[in-house]
């Protein structure tokens, strides 16, 4: 496997906020701790319901 | 059904993302887990208007900031002042010490007008180019360079002042400078 050299350059989405700056650097501090946050369980339990009532109503029609 | 699994398993990744934007945006935990909730029974209504092949994160970004300013328009100011957030706004006070924490830096943010603070987030933090965050907020490219521009600045303002008391910004520079020799 090659390295893909077409990948564009990360460093092109937030020069300003790069690592070079102390605000770009606690802006992601900030954020990472929102998102490695623990997930609550309604979250999957809202999704297999939209899925279960989903597949009641495809049910439905079928008959 | 293949694609509707895979739609479902893609929702189901991006709830930390829209978790982070959700708590960025209204500044409140319980009110940012309802909008999420919200994006995703909107997202999974409206999956047929979703390309498969594009960028399913910011389709939901772009749900959920919706979301977030219809419930604002809908609820008015008062919802944000009796969660004490704004309270907590007035009631700012320099850091006790000098280096810039992140409690500093979240009381910074909170003061941020929603417009600046959704462009820096999602420049800066969330990873979205310029011309994500311009489809994201419905606006131009230039309007999303120029909000993160203020935002910065803001914060800098904010941020310096909180720690000039004992150190001063020349020190915050250095230290800058000086953590960044890698």
């Amino acid at each position: 496997m090659k390295p893909n050299k077409d990948q564009p350059a990360a460093t092109e989405r937030a020069e300003p906020l790069g690592s070079n700056s102390e605000i770009g650097r606690k802006l992601k501090q900030y954020y990472d701790e929102l998102v490695t946050e623990e997930v609550p369980d309604r979250f999957a339990d809202l999704l297999r319901q939209l899925e279960d009532r989903e597949a009641g109503t495809s049910a439905r029609k079928g008959d | 059904m293949a694609a509707d699994i895979d739609f479902k398993t893609g929702l189901l990744g991006a709830v930390p993302s829209l978790r982070a934007f959700a708590v960025s945006l209204s500044q409140n935990s319980d009110r940012a887990d309802d909008l999420v909730q919200e994006t995703l029974v909107k997202a999974w209504d409206k999956q047929s208007s979703f390309q498969p092949g594009t960028n399913l994160k910011a389709w939901l970004f772009t749900i959920l900031r919706n979301e977030f300013y219809s419930q604002m328009r809908k609820r008015g100011r008062e919802v944000q002042d009796s969660d004490g957030a704004m309270t907590a706004r007035l009631a700012v006070h320099p850091s006790q010490h000098g280096s810039m924490d992140l409690e500093d830096f979240r009381n910074a943010l909170e003061r941020l007008p929603e417009d600046q603070r959704e462009a820096i987030i999602l420049i800066g933090a969330s990873g979205f180019s310029y011309e994500e965050a311009a489809e994201i907020c419905e606006c131009a490219v230039g309007t999303i360079k120029s909000r993160v521009s203020r935002a910065r600045t803001r914060l800098q303002e904010l941020l310096k002042v909180s720690g000039e008391s004992d150190y001063g910004p020349d020190s915050i520079a250095a230290q800058v400078m000086g953590s960044n020799a890698a």
